[in-house]
């Protein structure tokens, strides 16, 4: 008989119940997201604050720009014309700058091309 | 001096055989008394709370309104976009810090309980499970779907050298996503991911993600689990995590009365009755395989070094 597989230190041998088990997977699970949720950190819409508040693009950072939001204020934050946008992605020049970002996705626009293009254009390269 | 470990030797002699320990598999309604009630109780649970936020979700953008995107529960966001945060603090579309607190939710628990999370709380493995079901009980009162099972199971016997190396491919997954997400900047499993098109169900139009869930459950009618064995990329991140795990099942060959039950009661297809511990990143610890043990003692959980005794 093979003993080497057999050989155990003494803490090895604590038994888990499996009604512990199913205890300690709720508990890990449920304690971590409560405490992203009492830190705040659990944020499951980039739309809105933690108070409730509308969040609009400040144009400070290109990492702001999100899919949900409009062509139009994305533009205005960041003071290019929507027909720019628009034009540099070959999107339809009649597109209403009330369109979200996310509706507007194909494969020769998508947010992160955006932000992109928006980032190099405040570098003020060609 | 160094401290000597305790050598224990699972033979016959350290242990007497005791018939009165063998008690009959709980089947059927009846198994849900023991721990796997507590464990469909959770499923369950979760499978609740994630089609109310879906209908909630569909009639808050139905109304016009801002509400929380189903995809902000979707764990394995938080690990597509890992790079990206590190890297540059950003999370790439799609992505909010909800999935990067439930990432991280996720792989604790891959460390401290190995695949609970896929075993318990995975809406998607559950449906897996509910698809199993289904199939068995249609095998169970149609006998003409019982022969057809198992004249299937016998032309497809020679495939199963194929089991072990496309387990592989869930890493492939894996690197695939994260790979894209740091490169593209854009979450590129999203299109084919079966859980978001689940949360999604109510408002997007059928793209191929809708084509890999129903390829999954109608696959769970024949293999159990086929997305969590072979494609899964999140219980491929949950996997490599637990290898680190100090908690494992260990079978003692001394209790084991050498019945098979455990093995096939494995939703995963682990070999549980010829392992001395299963420490397989594929386990998801629902704990099928000691529940159908009919030898007290012969199959539990135990707590102890991580990489120790591995079968």
């Amino acid at each position: 008989m093979d003993t080497t597989t057999n050989v155990r230190h003494p803490a090895a041998r604590r038994r888990i119940p499996p009604f512990a088990y199913g205890i300690l997977v709720i508990a890990v699970f449920a304690g971590v997201v409560g405490i992203g949720m009492a830190s705040g950190t659990f944020q499951t819409s980039g739309r809105t604050t933690a108070g409730g508040e509308r969040v609009a693009p400040q144009g400070d950072s290109v990492a702001e720009i999100k899919g949900w939001m409009a062509v139009g204020d994305v533009a205005a934050a960041w003071s290019v014309p929507v027909p720019d946008i628009l034009a540099a992605f070959d999107l339809p020049a009649d597109t209403p700058p009330a369109t979200a970002l996310k509706d507007l996705e194909s494969d020769l626009f998508s947010v992160t091309a955006l932000r992109d293009w928006l980032a190099v254009r405040g570098t003020g390269a060609p | 001096m160094t401290r000597q470990p305790i050598v224990i030797i699972d033979g016959p002699a350290s242990r007497p055989p005791g018939k009165a320990a063998i008690r009959r598999p709980r089947r059927g309604i009846a198994a849900l008394r023991g721990v796997q009630g507590f464990r469909r109780a959770v499923q369950v649970t979760v499978a609740l709370y994630i089609a109310w936020v879906v209908v909630d979700r569909a009639v808050v953008a139905a109304a016009g309104a801002m509400g929380a995107s189903p995809e902000s529960i979707c764990p394995f966001g938080g690990i597509e976009t890992i790079v990206t945060f590190l890297t540059a603090g950003v999370f790439v579309p799609h992505v909010h810090s909800s999935n990067l607190v439930l990432a991280v939710a996720v792989l604790a628990l891959a460390f401290l309980a190995r695949g609970a999370f896929c075993g318990w709380i995975c809406p998607l493995g559950f449906l897996q499970d509910l698809a199993a079901g289904l199939s068995a009980f249609v095998q169970r009162n149609i006998p003409a779907a019982f022969r057809g099972m198992r004249a299937l199971r016998r032309w497809a016997a020679p495939l199963a050298v194929l089991d072990r190396p496309l387990r592989y491919l869930k890493y492939a997954v894996l690197a695939w996503a994260i790979w894209g997400a740091a490169v593209f900047g854009v979450m590129v499993f999203r299109d084919v991911d079966p859980w978001i098109a689940l949360l999604d169900i109510g408002r997007e139009s059928i793209g191929f993600g809708v084509v890999v869930l129903a390829l999954t459950l109608v696959g769970a009618l024949f293999v159990d689990r086929p997305w969590c064995r072979y494609a899964c990329p999140l219980g491929a991140a949950n996997g490599l995590v637990a290898r680190f795990s100090p908690v494992r099942l260990e079978r003692s060959a001394a209790a084991c009365v050498d019945c098979n039950l455990c093995t096939r009661s494995c939703p995963m297809g682990l070999a549980v009755a010829t392992a001395t511990a299963i420490t397989s990143a594929d386990c998801i610890g629902c704990l099928e395989c000691v529940e159908a043990c009919p030898r007290d003692g012969a199959l539990e959980l135990r707590i102890g070094l991580p990489f120790g005794n591995r079968a």
